[in-house]
């Protein structure tokens, strides 16, 4: 084919131009691919931090308000003794009493106090199913964050009281993907089934299970309640999961009973029919349940700090546009060079023009060298893309992120320690939910949407050159050309 | 057959105005030699590009058997270089990436002629100029002389009516000059073709049957005497034109 021919040889003499314009182009794309599987890496990552923090398929998160001062009749119970209200309180020669809200105190020492505590207040039952009839929501579950904290006091009153926590969600085990179970994957046994509803049966995290040496079928007393351990989960890294997952009916009666919440839930998790619903979701529900917090995936976003935060402004910003002014100066190169080769070969083009070449077929012959040129450098800069991908992954540190403690990741540390306080246990707010950092590995990743935009640059640069030739080509006068020779 | 009627063509030269051809008016008759002499920048290579539709003049009429070039829309006009005018140049105007034969090929791309029929034509027009065993040759491997000859095929190949040629022979030594005119002159016998020469040299020009002489833009025809006439050519001796 003549087209092909003529092309090739009339690269070949421009071999080294043609490589330069090749590499120009090269660069801008292999840059933009880079930036772009580093940006696409690090909103991996961030999504990652985010998925974790929030649970698969939940858009929105509302929980309680913040408890109150602890009330006189809130309850747990002090084995070795029956007293249902109780605080505990400095004795006159300073020693730890057990004292009940009707004034009677008790030397503390031998006895452990097992308090379960909520973090928020209670929200009715009955508006978890109004908040599913929502407009814009596919679907919302009730759920019941607390803490099981437990302090054993020393025979002697100068030794100091021994405090353990771990943190327990209530879950509906009739919705799987909403919830805090729903990023979690299963290390042995199985998961909650609908069945499962009013079983006493728990899931537990792997890391507590391995600290507490639970298996599959470990027998778990929870505030003296025990559990049957059905499954050992693990939840993605950036998260703070709670220890241990039972159904929401069992947590529901311990809290009602423990006192700390009066049969209700205390956190509902919501899922918008989609990503464009999620306002008018939150809107929705901050109607229907004023004063709770609700947390959506866009304001945990926001809470994230830390390095990853830091490379994701840096790859959006200063990346995004280091990559368009090098593709605007490879254009730029590219669109002068291709230009002066059309000036060098006016008498060439004069004489095709002369023996009766149609300025298209000139012009076509110009645009396909340039854009030979661009898929050459499409392909070369797609290869420097991956180079670059792969040499930020093995040279990039580790970021970190720093995690705000949310409904669906709040806990407290396991094994940290509560000292004595007042009767009604440790109270805990949104408030002084932990902040954690969490390091987040970099892997860029070139997809094939960013290698079709790479081609789709290389190959509109080639164009745009291609054209600004073809322009001075079309304005050509055969005679003029040719004068120009003689 | 030709027939330019009272052309000017003025050339705009920053603020001025310059006049390359004046009132210009000349007939040429199919299958006929006119050679064409005169001081650089008096008008010759105006008169060509007239002639090859490469420029309109800017007053009068250039008429190719009755239709007027001038006002051809651009489109016909290529299309007329493409299928009646072989252009030859001073400078060969070869292009340089291609062999002899692709640049002969060139003429052909415009017209459409299929794969096959233009390679059996392009090697035919080259084994016609004797340059049949040097189609694979780059013009930088070849001479001056046979550079030329590949532009005469490739002017030829497209089997045009007329031929203008520009000084043919302006950068070639004696020995070629005179291969390349005895050549052009038995192609023209042999083809039937109208051939417009210009030439800075009288001993080719005295080889048309006419020869006219710019001068100011202004063309005086004189009746030649060379070979083209004495050996009784001219267009009553030439084969019917096409």
């Amino acid at each position: 084919m003549f087209f092909v021919t003529y092309l090739r040889r009339e690269l070949r003499r421009r071999m080294r131009q043609a490589i330069f314009i090749a590499l120009g182009l090269a660069l801008g794309v292999g840059l933009v691919v880079t930036v772009a599987a580093a940006s696409a890496g690090v909103k991996k990552a961030e999504s990652g931090v985010l998925s974790a923090l929030y649970g698969v398929g939940t858009d929105v998160t509302v929980t309680g308000p913040a408890p109150g001062p602890p009330k006189p009749g809130s309850t747990s119970k002090a084995n070795q003794n029956d007293q249902n209200n109780y605080g505990i309180e400095q004795g006159p020669n300073g020693e730890p009493e057990i004292c009940t809200s009707n004034g009677k105190c008790a030397d503390a020492a031998g006895k452990t106090i097992d308090q379960l505590t909520a973090p928020y207040s209670g929200i009715s039952a009955w508006k978890v199913a109004e908040a599913a009839r929502r407009p814009g929501v596919t679907a919302a579950a009730g759920g019941i964050t607390l803490t099981d904290n437990t302090t054993t006091f020393g025979h002697s009153s100068s030794s100091l009281p021994q405090s353990s926590s771990f943190t327990l969600d209530g879950v509906d085990t009739s919705k799987p993907s909403l919830g805090p179970l729903s990023s979690a994957s299963l290390t042995s046994g199985h998961s909650f089934t609908a069945a499962d509803a009013d079983a006493g049966v728990a899931v537990v995290d792997s890391g507590y299970a391995t600290s507490k040496n639970l298996k599959v079928g470990s027998v778990l007393a929870i505030d003296q309640v025990t559990f049957t351990v059905i499954g050992i989960v693990r939840q993605p890294q950036a998260s703070s999961p709670p220890d241990v997952y039972v159904p929401v009916a069992r947590a529901e009666a311990m809290s009602l009973y423990a006192g700390s919440l009066n049969g209700e839930v205390n956190t509902i998790y919501v899922a918008a029919a989609s990503a464009a619903d999620i306002p008018a979701v939150q809107h929705e529900i901050a109607k229907l349940l004023p004063g709770t917090t609700i947390t959506t995936e866009a304001s945990l976003a926001s809470e994230v700090t830390g390095s990853v935060a830091s490379a994701a402004k840096l790859a959006n910003d200063l990346g995004k546009w280091l990559a368009v002014l090098v593709l605007i100066a490879a254009f730029a190169v590219a669109s002068l060079l291709t230009m002066a080769a059309v000036a060098r070969r006016v008498a060439e083009f004069g004489t095709l023009k002369a023996i009766g070449w149609r300025t298209r077929r000139i012009v076509a012959q110009v645009v396909g060298e340039s854009v030979a040129m661009g898929v050459t450098g499409a392909a070369a800069g797609v290869g420097l893309g991956f180079a670059g991908a792969a040499i930020i992954s093995a040279v990039a540190p580790t970021l970190s992120a720093t995690v705000p403690g949310s409904s669906a990741a709040f806990s407290l540390a396991a094994g940290q320690a509560v000292g004595p306080g007042p009767a009604g246990g440790v109270p805990r707010s949104p408030g002084s939910t932990t902040s954690h950092v969490v390091a987040v590995p970099l892997h860029p990743s070139v997809t094939v949407a960013v290698i079709v935009l790479a081609v789709i640059l290389a190959v509109a640069g080639g164009l745009l050159a291609g054209s600004l030739g073809s322009w001075r080509i079309a304005r050509l006068r055969p005679a003029d050309a040719l004068s120009r020779v003689a | 057959m030709y027939k330019l009627t009272g052309v000017t063509k003025l050339y705009q030269k920053g603020r001025h105005t310059v006049p390359a051809i004046t009132g210009l008016d000349l007939t040429i008759a199919d299958g006929e030699w006119l050679a064409v002499q005169g001081r650089t920048g008096h008008g010759k290579s105006t008169l060509l590009n007239l002639l090859g539709g490469l420029d309109r003049p800017t007053d009068g009429t250039v008429e190719l058997d009755g239709i007027g070039l001038g006002a051809l829309p651009e489109i016909q006009l290529t299309r007329f270089r493409a299928e009646k005018v072989g252009f030859i140049f001073q400078t060969f105007n070869l292009i340089p990436t291609l062999s002899a034969a692709e640049n002969v090929e060139t003429a052909l791309i415009p017209l459409r002629v299929s794969g096959a029929d233009r390679q059996a034509r392009v090697a035919a027009a080259l084994d016609s100029v004797g340059l049949g065993d040097r189609a694979a040759h780059l013009p930088s491997e070849m001479s001056g002389g046979q550079q030329q000859r590949t532009a005469i095929a490739r002017a030829l190949v497209k089997e045009p009516r007329v031929v203008l040629a520009d000084e043919p022979t302006g950068n070639l030594d004696q020995d070629t000059r005179d291969d390349i005119i005895a050549l052009l002159d038995q192609l023209w016998r042999e083809r039937g073709l109208t051939l417009v020469l210009v030439t800075h040299d009288t001993a080719i020009a005295r080889r048309a049957q006419r020869v006219g002489v710019m001068s100011n833009g202004r063309l005086a025809i004189h009746q030649a005497t060379g070979s083209a006439t004495a050996s009784g050519g001219g267009p009553s001796a030439r084969p019917p034109s096409r």
